[in-house]
C-alpha cells in the first residue's frame, strides 16, 4: 500500500471579510501535513479564528478554495459537515448539560445510523472506544460526570476526545491552550503531539510564541489577515516570529 | 444658550404640553373626568368592598373541586401546547432551517398569539360544547403561540461555540437539535414550562366566564349574584394554590436547574 502523498490540508489564496469594508483574510494559503504540528500565530484580530472556520467549512471563502486530502471542502450553513475533520473551538463548545461520556459520543455522530442515535441509542463499540479515550487521556473515572464540574485540563481532555472520537485527518485546535496555565497545557500539547504522531495533521491557532517554539513542526504568522511568516520551525526562528507579529 | 439650544428647550416645552393635553383628552373620552361619577365608584367601592367580609366558606368545597379543574386545565393545557409548540420552535432555528421556512413558522405562531385565550375559549366552546374540554383547548392553542415563540428565541441564544463544535463532527440537523440546541437550553424549557404553568393556572381561573370549565363559573355566578363574600373565598383559594404552585416550582427548579454558568474548580 502507499502512503497518501496528497497535504492534508491545502488552503490557497484564502480571502475573507464578515464586512464589505474591511477584509479579515487577505490571501492567506497554507498546507498542513499529515503528522505533523503546524502553529497559527498572531495577535487578537490577525484573523485566525476566521482561518480556522475557512478550513473546517463552518464559513465560506470570497475567494480562494480549501481542500482536505485533496478533496474541495465546501461551506454551508445547514450542511453536513466532513466528520474527518475535527474543530475544538476556543472555548471547547461542550454540551454543559452532558456528561462527560455523553460529550465524547457527540463526535461519533457522523458515522452512525440517524434514527437510533435520535433515540440516544448509540452502538456498543462506539461506546467501547469513547470510554477507552476518555482512558487513554486520563479521564476514564470522569465519564459520568457533568462537565462544568470539571477543571480547565480535564474539560479539555474532554474536548480532544470528542476530536479523536471522530477519528480525524485533521484537527483544527483554535487557542485552546491560551486559558491554561503552563503545567496543564504542557501536558495537553504532549497529548497533540501524540496525536500528530499517530498520523494525524494538527493546525492550532495561538498567540504564544513560546508554544510554537516548543511544539510546532511550521509556524506561520499571521498579522493583519496576511500571512507575513510561513516556514520550518527552528530553535531560532522565535526572534524572526516576534519580527514578525511585530510589524 | 445659543439659537438651536433654546429652539430644542421651546421644543421639549411643547412636547410636554402636547403629551399633558393629550393625556386630559384620553381622560375625558374614557370618562374619568367626570366627578360625579368617580363619586358614584368610590361609593360602589366600598359597598363592593364591605360585602366581601367576611368571607363566606361554605361552598369551599365546591371550590375546591372546580380549582382542581382550573388545575387540569391549565396542566393538559401547557402540556400540550407545549408539545406542539417545540417541533415548531424548531422549525423557526435559523440555525436548523433557512430563512423560508423560519419566517413562516414565526408568522403562524404570531397570529396564534394575536388571539386572546378568552377568544380562544369562546371558539372552542362553540367547537366543543361547554366544559373544561373548551379550556384546555384554549389553554393549549394559547400556550402553543407563547411557548413557540419563547423556545426559539431561547434556541437562538445557544452559545454559537456549541453549534459550530457538534456540527462539525458532521452530524445531520436533527442531531445537531438533539445533541447540541435541546440539552444546551434545556434549563430555560424547564423555566419555560414551569411559568408558563403558573400563568396558564392564573388564566384558567377566569376560562369559566365564558362556560370553558374551572373556578372562573362560580367567580362569574357569586358576582352576578352580588354575593362578595363567597367572591372572596374563591380568590382566596385561587390566591393559596397560586402561591403553593409558585413554592413548588421554585422547589422543581432548584431540583433540576443547573447554573448558567460555573467556575471550574481550582486546578
Amino acid at each position: 500500500m502507499t502512503a497518501d502523498r496528497r497535504p492534508a490540508l491545502e488552503a490557497s489564496d484564502l480571502w475573507f471579510s464578515y464586512s464589505a469594508r474591511r477584509p479579515v483574510l487577505r490571501g492567506v494559503s497554507l498546507t498542513a501535513a499529515a503528522g505533523e504540528i503546524t502553529i497559527v500565530l498572531g495577535v487578537s484580530g490577525s484573523g485566525k479564528t476566521t482561518l480556522l472556520k475557512l478550513c473546517k467549512g463552518l464559513l465560506g471563502p470570497q475567494r480562494g478554495a480549501v481542500r482536505v486530502l485533496g478533496e474541495p471542502v465546501v461551506a454551508g450553513r445547514r450542511r453536513r459537515l466532513d466528520p474527518g475533520v475535527a474543530y475544538i473551538p476556543q472555548h471547547l463548545g461542550l454540551v454543559r448539560n452532558f456528561g462527560v461520556l455523553d460529550n465524547v459520543l457527540t463526535g461519533a455522530l457522523g458515522r452512525v445510523a440517524e434514527l437510533p442515535s435520535l433515540l440516544r441509542r448509540l452502538p456498543a463499540d462506539e461506546l467501547r472506544r469513547a470510554q477507552e479515550l476518555l482512558e487513554r487521556l486520563g479521564i476514564g473515572g470522569k465519564a459520568a460526570e457533568k462537565v462544568y464540574a470539571l477543571s480547565g485540563g480535564e474539560r479539555q481532555r474532554v474536548a480532544i476526545a470528542r476530536a479523536l472520537m471522530q477519528r480525524p485527518r485533521l484537527l483544527l485546535a483554535d487557542e485552546f491552550v491560551s486559558q491554561l496555565d503552563v503545567l496543564t497545557s504542557r501536558d495537553i500539547l504532549t497529548i497533540v503531539r501524540g496525536i500528530a504522531a499517530d498520523g494525524v495533521a494538527v493546525v492550532m491557532t495561538t498567540h504564544e510564541m513560546e508554544l510554537a517554539d516548543r511544539y510546532a513542526d511550521t509556524v506561520i504568522v499571521l498579522r493583519d489577515g496576511e500571512k507575513v511568516l510561513d516556514r520550518r520551525a527552528q530553535a531560532e526562528t522565535i526572534t524572526d516570529i516576534a519580527l514578525a507579529l511585530r510589524g | 444658550m445659543t439659537g438651536r439650544g433654546a429652539l430644542a428647550a421651546w421644543l421639549r416645552r411643547l412636547g410636554g404640553l402636547v403629551l399633558i393635553a393629550a393625556l386630559i383628552a384620553t381622560l375625558r373620552s374614557v370618562g374619568l373626568l367626570d366627578p360625579e361619577r368617580l363619586v358614584r365608584g368610590v361609593r360602589n367601592l366600598g359597598i363592593f368592598a364591605r360585602g366581601l367580609f367576611p368571607p363566606d366558606p361554605s361552598t369551599l368545597p365546591t371550590l375546591g373541586g372546580a380549582m382542581l379543574e382550573t388545575i387540569q386545565i391549565a396542566f393538559a393545557g401547557t402540556a400540550i401546547g407545549f408539545v406542539l409548540a417545540l417541533p415548531l420552535a424548531l422549525l423557526a432555528c435559523p440555525v436548523l432551517f433557512a430563512p423560508p421556512v423560519t419566517a413562516s413558522v414565526k408568522l403562524v405562531l404570531a397570529l396564534v398569539r394575536t388571539v386572546p385565550a378568552l377568544f380562544w375559549a369562546i371558539v372552542f366552546v362553540v367547537a366543543v360544547g361547554l366544559g373544561p374540554a373548551a379550556g384546555t383547548l384554549a389553554v393549549a392553542l394559547y400556550s402553543l403561540g407563547y411557548l413557540g415563540k419563547l423556545l426559539y428565541e431561547t434556541f437562538d441564544g445557544v452559545d454559537p461555540e456549541v453549534v459550530e463544535a457538534v456540527r462539525s463532527v458532521g452530524c445531520s440537523r436533527a442531531q445537531l437539535a438533539q445533541y447540541a440546541i435541546l440539552p444546551e437550553t434545556a434549563n430555560g424549557i424547564v423555566a419555560l414550562l414551569l411559568f408558563m404553568f403558573e400563568y396558564n393556572v392564573r388564566a384558567s381561573s377566569i376560562m369559566g366566564f365564558v362556560g370553558a370549565g374551572g373556578i372562573g363559573f362560580y367567580l362569574l355566578g357569586y358576582i352576578q349574584l352580588l354575593r362578595y363574600d363567597l367572591l372572596l373565598s374563591g380568590l382566596l383559594l385561587t390566591l393559596a394554590v397560586v402561591i403553593l404552585i409558585d413554592w413548588l416550582s421554585g422547589l422543581v427548579r432548584r431540583m433540576f436547574l443547573i447554573p448558567v454558568t460555573s467556575a471550574a474548580p481550582a486546578e
